[in-house]
């Protein structure tokens, strides 16, 4: 493997096609994600912002749980996870070509989209999802560019596709006509979850959501992420869903045993402690409360993460104190 | 096995079409192509597909007078010809339309009509 370099995604991808090459563009940064191609054709992507073909099936209820596992455990060392579902007639190719085609312009809009990010070409590295389509790379990178300007055109304020959403309190008109897309959104905004989040929990494409907020904030309904920076010094609460697994998994750190959970952590003065907190000690021994915070929405019957599942012996003292941290850092920011 | 490539031949072989596309409504993408398009520009004419379905969609009552209706097909008729658009309806979230480009003269709308209704069914259907 080269070592990471910076690079412009789409160029990258252009001449990897050029000299039909078979492997993996992997796109660091946030949200990042990786294109696969095949011959110089690009085959299939993915992205943390962007549900995957095993999120779209599962979420919509097309596939249950346990077939795309079943499908899964069967095909994902021979890559043919897609011919599997296929030949045990749970979707039709049309369905797969379909969802395979809008899963991969969708997560190529997040991968290709920086002007610059870390990039690796990782050659002859193939997804298990088997080759379902063939697309030309160069209308992936262009549909890229078209998305973005698509999005400027709608409400041109890009830091709303990553911050968490928040919904207005009071709507700025008497009456206000949305959509069953943007209802849902609303609905499902907590304050905490990202345009990333709520893709991956209602299941629907990652642009789709992007294109459906900033609507919203045109309209008003959603907070504008530069209003809320000024006047906090708590800190981002910008969060990604973590990494899914990944035929290609080399942007996770490996975890050791003195990492922190992966929230917020307030570096501030701490508040006094108030007569009816908890004592924290008790907490501590309750094995879910360690654990919530570090754990990624999963579909039902998804296996734990590899890290997770390997450390579920293993106590971090004060993890407590950093979700009360959390919930108040959630609280403030719905004020 | 009916997959996207073969949807669209057999678009084509609807008496009187010239071109047939599967396009996605909410970015105005053509994911699928085949034949001609109008001005020689599938893009444009996925674009212009697109913003048909979203008016008819989002900006008009008659689709959401009845619970649970649902806008099935639109028919544009000009002096030339027909532009017929079928919304595929999928289980996973997409939103995608078939268009099919029929001459006035060759074409007959009624066949047609049920033509891509079958194409789109079979498209998804198991």
């Amino acid at each position: 493997m080269k070592p990471s370099k910076t690079a412009a995604p789409g160029r990258l991808l252009t001449q990897a096609a050029g000299e039909r090459q078979t492997g993996a563009l992997v796109v660091g940064g946030h949200p990042g994600g990786t294109v696969y191609l095949i011959e110089g054709q690009v085959t299939y992507a993915e992205s943390a912002a962007a549900p995957g073909v095993g999120e779209l099936l599962t979420a919509s209820g097309r596939l249950a749980a346990r077939t795309w596992q079943a499908a899964l455990d069967a095909g994902t060392s021979r890559a043919q996870v897609g011919r599997i579902l296929l030949d045990h007639g749970h979707l039709t190719q049309g369905e797969l070509e379909l969802c395979v085609l809008g899963a991969t312009y969708d997560a190529a809009y997040f991968a290709l989209s920086p002007a610059s990010a870390p990039v690796d070409f990782l050659d002859g590295a193939t997804h298990w999802l088997g080759p379902i389509v063939r697309v030309d790379p160069a209308a992936v990178t262009r549909e890229a560019r078209r998305r973005a300007r698509l999005l400027d055109e709608i409400y041109p304020h890009p830091q709303l596709d990553t911050a968490a959403v928040i919904p207005v309190p009071r709507p700025p008109v008497e009456r206000v006509t949305i959509t069953a897309a943007q209802w849902e959104l609303l609905v499902h905004a907590d304050g905490q979850r990202t345009p990333a989040d709520l893709a991956q929990l209602l299941g629907r494409a990652g642009y789709a959501t992007i294109q459906e907020l900033r609507r919203l904030a045109a309209l008003g309904l959603i907070e504008l992420p530069a209003a809320r920076e000024r006047d906090s010094d708590n800190p981002d609460l910008v969060r990604l869903p973590r990494a899914r697994g990944t035929a290609v998994d080399v942007r996770r750190p490996a975890l050791s045993p003195g990492d922190g959970p992966t929230v917020p952590i307030v570096t501030g003065p701490r508040p006094a402690p108030a007569s009816g907190d908890p004592p924290g000690p008790a907490a501590e021994t309750d094995p879910a409360t360690m654990h919530a915070p570090r754990l990624a929405r999963r579909k039902p019957g998804a296996k734990l993460p590899k890290e997770v599942a390997a450390d579920t012996g293993q106590m971090h003292t004060g993890t407590d104190e950093v979700l009360l941290k959390r919930i108040r850092t959630a609280l403030r920011a719905l004020r | 096995m009916p997959g996207v490539e073969n949807c669209l031949q057999e678009a084509m072989a609807i008496p009187g079409a010239i071109g047939a596309s599967i396009v996605d409504y909410t970015t105005g993408f053509p994911v699928a192509t085949t034949g001609a398009a109008p001005n020689e520009d599938h893009d444009a004419a996925a674009a212009g597909t697109a913003d048909v379905v979203q008016a008819a969609q989002s900006r008009s009552l008659f689709v959401s007078a009845v619970p649970h209706d649902l806008l099935e097909d639109l028919i544009i008729t000009t002096a030339g010809g027909y532009h017929l658009l079928r919304l595929v309806q999928t289980d996973f979230d997409s939103r995608l339309v078939l268009y099919v480009w029929l001459d006035r003269i060759r074409g007959n709308l009624a066949v047609a009509r049920r033509r891509m209704q079958i194409l789109a069914e079979e498209l998804v259907a198991t």
